[in-house]
């Protein structure tokens, strides 16, 4: 089967009616105008909670101001984020280091404020670096992470709920370096952090963005 | 909006309670579901909120929105064909106005049109949507996302082979 004559066209256009269509095109017409008749048109409603979600999420921004672009620039390259942690594997055991940093970096900073994401935690090392991953999906049955650091496998780092505020959280070690990710809500959804910045991958998506230095312990 | 800049973010709440519901019907069916279209238009008035200082127009907070929203959109869309398709078709009610038989048979369309809509290029479903859902005329559409009438035409009737073929047992 070809595509719709031009005719027939016009008329899935608007620009013309059935009638107007010569005999040998009424068929097709009528197939094509069944075609439109399908369409779902009807209104998509939001939640009721979804005003009280976003105006969380706003308010738990950095002051709830509006900062402009070279400030919130200026904001993410020189607020420090995290304890430093260095990881010795000849010294300690992988296990206790890992506990050992998580400690430092759950203790680094206050309660997580953001509304759907917080930004990136860092915990330094010149060759391994942890990484406190956060994100606020309080309706998600499960959440993974997904980015270069793991091949984009959304099943390989999962999330894990932290209680009943919806906050899921994981740790990742890091080499030092830029990664790009994104959260993976339920299997299906991707989100990017709306905490970290975002870039295009070159193919018009967004991915978020850690840059992980290997001394300073920012995220950049 | 100018509110908001000046520090009263409660005022947000306003923009958002007014504009909530406009655009989530386009995110619905861009992406496939109303679930995903909440989350993109939840992204989408958070990412705006960071972004406020750099609406130049505070007069139009809505075409800028659509704009911002839109780019989720293409982002969710495009993240999904590297992966493969993840987008669930939703079960829809159908007006109980046709006998049981029909009814069924407008539900199976309705379902094959939306999963063949998921099947175009974004640029495709989104000129569709934008004309069949929406309801807006090219000139609209061109003004909205930019483009001339004869490219959004051209890639409108591309949509509509397309759709032909995945649909051509089904209507």
């Amino acid at each position: 089967m070809t595509g719709y004559n031009t005719l027939v066209k016009q008329l899935l256009d608007g620009e013309l009616t059935l009638a107007e269509l010569p005999p040998e095109l009424q068929a097709e017409g009528a197939e094509a105008l069944r075609l439109l008749a399908a369409v779902d048109r009807r209104s998509v409603t939001l939640s009721a909670s979804f005003e009280a979600r976003v105006m969380n999420a706003v308010r738990a921004r950095k002051g709830g101001r509006v900062a402009s672009p070279s400030r919130r620039m200026l904001r993410w390259i020189t607020e420090p984020r995290e304890l430093r942690v260095r990881v010795r594997p000849r010294l300690l055991g992988a296990g206790l280091a890992a506990a050992a940093a998580l400690v430092l970096v759950l203790g680094g900073r206050g309660a997580l404020s953001h509304g759907r994401g917080t930004a990136p935690r860092v915990a330094a090392a010149p060759e391994s670096v942890l990484v406190r991953f956060v994100l606020y999906a309080p309706g998600a049955k499960q959440v993974g992470l997904a980015g270069t650091f793991n091949q984009w496998d959304q099943a390989a780092t999962p999330l894990v709920r932290t209680g009943s505020d919806g906050v899921w959280t994981v740790t990742v070690a890091l080499p030092a370096g830029q990664h790009q990710y994104a959260f993976v809500v339920d299997g299906r959804r991707w989100v990017t952090d709306p905490a970290a910045p975002a870039v295009d991958d070159g193919f018009g998506r967004r991915n978020s963005v850690i840059a992980v230095g290997g001394s300073r312990g920012r995220v950049l | 909006m100018r509110a908001v800049l000046a520090g009263d973010i409660e005022r947000y709440a306003e923009l958002v309670g007014r504009y909530r519901d406009r655009y989530a019907r386009y995110a619905a069916r861009m992406l496939g579901s109303a679930d995903a279209a909440e989350d993109a238009v939840q992204d989408a008035f958070i990412r705006a909120y960071d972004q406020l200082a750099q609406c130049r127009d505070p007069d139009n907070f809505a075409g800028w929105f659509f704009l911002i929203l839109r780019n989720r959109c293409f982002a969710e869309r495009r993240r999904e064909a590297r992966i493969g398709p993840v987008a669930d078709v939703e079960s829809h009610p159908i007006a109980a106005t046709e006998r049981p038989d029909g009814m069924m048979e407008a539900k199976e369309r309705l379902d094959a049109l939306q999963q063949a809509l998921l099947e175009l290029t974004p640029d495709q479903r989104e000129v569709f949507v934008l004309k069949h859902v929406e309801g807006l005329s090219y000139e609209e559409i061109a003004a909205r996302i930019g483009g001339s009438v004869p490219s959004l035409k051209m890639r409108m009737h591309r949509a509509y082979d397309r759709l032909r073929e995945r649909l051509k047992d089904r209507m």
